[in-house]
């Protein structure tokens, strides 16, 4: 029978560091895929990972009754609004960066290309294209839209936990869920 | 609803976002409307661009190896938990040990007294030195501390602090890079010290500040750009602290021009006075004099100037200004110095000096407009005076207080003034010096009977002025550039051609006589007499004292004269002087004939 998350932290409060392992292995790969959007970059989004995860650890004996995945969540937000935060004082550019616009995703892309004959290179490049401008949009939002709608719309919380991730109403999850939208219909382009 | 759904509406259905009331009603618009259906599958097609990043990510094992090794470390705990027991017996053991603390402090009143008569003297000593602005150590820290009746444990507080093991100072010197190196802030000048010499293009500066040093390896910056100064002559001294202050050397760091760095080895921290010396060109100073005749022409009243001009490319506030006469051996010019490009102290090209563009010249016109303000209040203020004395080569004329000598400014300062110097006029005829014009010359003497004589008079420019009637009017009588006159030496100043006093020589007769004839019949000797009348014409309306000197040409001739209201002297081996006093306006004539001898008549004067 699979441990619950409760479970799993109580066991962490006690000492057990297989029980946060499993944590980490659970939810892993959504707070990567959400600290990507956030932050844009997969270099930053690891380090935001550990440090997300770090300070789960050091605040285990604070967690206290709530969703364990919205308390998650709530901490990787925080990492990912501090260091948007940093960020905006100090450009951080990575040297292994490349000067292409399509990044560390054009390398991922690359393997989807072998994996799938089928697709055309030009329908690829195209895709690609679109891809960082939706990437750009996204990144051109507010950090408090950007966050609810990653959250909601990628994430697949729900409103309810969206709200308690961000310490919120839902009706405020929704108001800012819909300027976020408003402000890609703008930006993104007219298929 | 009629009307067409807004986008926002559009939005909210999408994303179901609206009430489910809103959502029904919208539902139902759509099954009726084809354009806003339509609407909202362009909407949902450009939404689901939004899909191309909802690819997820993939955890690496190396990532999570990193997230639980850091679990492993132990946890930073950033709230103490407060635990009851604990804080009890934490707040009992602090209680009893102050309980301790006082009775311990209450027994050792009485040794603290003691201790502190034996370190008076030492604070004393420290009290001293605080007057001037540098170090004091932390040994006589302790001492005040004791002295000022400070408890035991703020001394021990202190001991504390100096037990410390300070930050040991490197023994290699910190390498100086052209930039991004901490340097020593090069403060204002608290005092300036110019000495200028007349004789050369030569100015020593000696300048004092208090520098702020930290313990360690220090540089500081000096830097001339746009001056005159000869690198080459840079010197840093301590004022103080001697000891614990070591200059270590100078660098002139590559590609950095007109700037130097003094290497500053500091055992101290604080602030530190320094003297900077160095050599500066484009300071000079002229002496020039202002002579007033009286009606009589018997008296004179001088007044002595100086005028220090400054060209150095540096402004000089409040300096005390040093003059120096005499004349000093260069080995380079510091102007060529100055110009010289890296390295310094070897032969090179020489930057040429480029006019000064005209945007520049209206700044310096505005910043001369200020500066003006301040110079009339200072030429209002009252004169200074100049002190002089006397060294073993140069004599040292120093300006009273201080003066303040913008660049590109020059300052008129009043030397001495001397009245009622007795002065003879003079009227001198020499004929191969000045042609058929007479002469005219005031004439004194540089000692004390003519009210002069404290000091030599550096060479200058004289302005003679006469007054020319009992309203005191002046009119200008002539001018001219005198020598440095030593003290008890003659000063004779030539004002130019006098049209008052003529002075017309006429050849009255000439012969030859006493013709010698060798074997050939050839004349190897003779000579020649000639009789000149002198006629002198004097129109001015005062007695005047004439010196004719007459030359030959030879110094083989004897002279016949006989006149007894004329003195007459052989000056020097070619030349007669007379000397003629006339009455205003008057005329006087005298002859005199002389003898001169050629060939080997000369050998019968030598005999």
């Amino acid at each position: 029978m699979e441990n619950t998350d409760k479970s799993l932290i109580e066991a962490h409060r006690q000492g057990d560091l297989k029980a946060f392992g499993e944590l980490v292995r659970r939810y892993g790969d959504s707070i990567l895929g959400y600290l990507m959007r956030m932050s844009g970059s997969h270099e930053q989004a690891e380090d935001l990972f550990q440090e997300t995860f770090k300070r789960v650890h050091e605040k285990a004996h604070t967690f206290r009754g709530k969703q364990f995945k919205s308390w998650l969540f709530t901490i990787a937000t925080r990492v990912a609004i501090d260091s948007l935060r940093r960020r905006r004082r100090l450009q951080v550019v990575s040297l292994e960066q490349k000067l292409d616009c399509a990044d560390q995703n054009s390398e991922e892309l690359g393997a989807v290309v072998l994996a799938d004959n089928s697709y055309e290179p030009s329908q690829e490049a195209a895709r690609a294209e679109q891809a960082e401008q939706v990437r750009q949009a996204i990144e051109s939002l507010p950090t408090r839209q950007r966050a609810t709608l990653v959250l909601a719309y990628y994430q697949q919380l729900s409103y309810r936990e969206v709200a308690e991730v961000l310490g919120c109403s839902i009706g405020t999850v929704k108001t800012q869920i819909y300027r976020a939208l408003r402000t890609l219909a703008q930006k993104l382009p007219d298929v | 609803m009629k009307r067409h759904l807004t986008e926002r509406e559009l939005i909210e259905y999408q994303f179901k976002l609206a009430s489910d009331v809103r959502m029904k009603q919208t539902a139902e618009h759509l099954d009726r409307c084809a354009q806003c259906r339509e609407n909202l599958e362009r909407l949902a097609k450009k939404f689901a661009a939004l899909d191309l990043l909802r690819e997820g990510a993939k955890v690496s094992e190396d990532l999570i190896s990193q997230v639980m090794e850091q679990a492993g470390h132990p946890i930073r705990t950033g709230i103490v938990p407060f635990r009851k027991r604990a804080w009890i017996s934490a707040a009992a053991v602090l209680l009893v040990g102050l309980l301790l603390l006082a009775n311990h402090l209450g027994q050792e009143r009485t040794k603290q007294r003691e201790v502190t008569k034996e370190l008076l003297p030492v604070v004393e000593e420290m009290k001293l030195e605080e007057k001037g602005d540098y170090y004091v150590s932390g040994t006589e820290k302790e001492a005040a501390a004791v002295a000022e009746g400070q408890t035991e444990d703020r001394i021990i507080a202190d001991k504390a602090v100096i037990a410390m093991p300070e930050r040991a100072i490197p023994e290699q010197p910190p390498f100086a890079p052209a930039s991004a190196i901490e340097l020593v802030t090069l403060p204002r000048r608290d005092k300036v010290q110019l000495t200028i010499y007349n004789s050369a293009d030569l100015t020593l500066v000696r300048e004092r500040r208090n520098l702020t040093l930290k313990k360690g390896w220090n540089w500081l910056q000096f830097m001339w750009a746009n001056t005159l100064i000869d690198p080459t002559s840079l010197s840093l001294e301590p004022l103080a602290q001697a000891g614990k202050i070591d200059i270590q050397q100078l660098v002139f760091p590559a590609r950095l021009r007109e700037l130097g760095r003094w290497l500053i080895r500091s055992e101290l921290s604080g602030q530190v006075p320094f003297e900077i010396t160095y050599f500066t060109s484009g300071l000079s100073w002229r002496a020039f004099y202002m002579g007033t005749l009286s009606q009589d022409e018997k008296t004179m009243r001088l007044q002595g100037y100086v005028r220090v001009s400054n060209n150095s490319g540096e402004d000089y506030e409040q300096a005390q200004t040093r003059l120096i006469v005499g004349q000093v051996h260069l080995l380079d010019e510091i102007a060529e110095l100055a110009r010289r490009r890296y390295p310094y102290g070897r032969p090179g090209e020489l930057i040429p000096l480029t006019e000064q563009p005209l945007s520049e010249q209206v700044v310096d016109y505005q910043r001369d407009l200020d500066q003006i303000r301040g110079r009339l209040n200072e030429l209002i203020a009252k004169p200074k005076e100049i002190t002089k004395e006397g060294l073993s080569e140069y004599f040292l004329y120093t300006i009273e207080g201080t003066e303040t000598i913008p660049n590109e400014w020059g300052k008129r300062l009043l030397s001495f003034e001397a009245e009622d110097i007795t002065v003879e006029s003079l009227y001198k005829y020499d004929q191969q010096r000045w042609g058929d014009q007479t002469t005219r010359f005031v004439k004194c003497n540089n000692d004390q009977d003519h009210n002069l004589g404290q000091t030599p008079i550096p060479n200058g420019d004289v302005k003679i002025y006469s007054r020319a009637d009992s309203a005191g009017l002046l009119s200008y009588v002539g001018g001219t550039s005198i020598k440095y006159i030593p003290v008890n030496e003659e000063i004779e100043l030539n004002l130019g051609p006098a049209r008052l006093v003529k002075v017309e020589p006429t050849l009255m007769d000439f012969k030859t006589d006493n013709y010698v004839f060798n074997r050939r019949n050839n004349i190897t000797g003779w000579d020649e007499i000639r009789t000149w009348k002198i006629e002198i014409t004097n129109t001015r309306t005062l007695p005047i004292e004439v010196e004719i000197s007459r030359g030959f040409d030879t110094a083989y001739w004897t002279m016949q004269f006989y006149d007894k209201e004329v003195s007459y002297e052989k000056y020097d081996a070619t030349h007669a002087r007379f000397k003629v006093n006339l009455q205003p306006r008057s005329k006087y004539s005298f002859e005199y004939t002389v003898t001169t001898y050629h060939g080997t008549r000369e050998e019968t004067l030598s005999k």
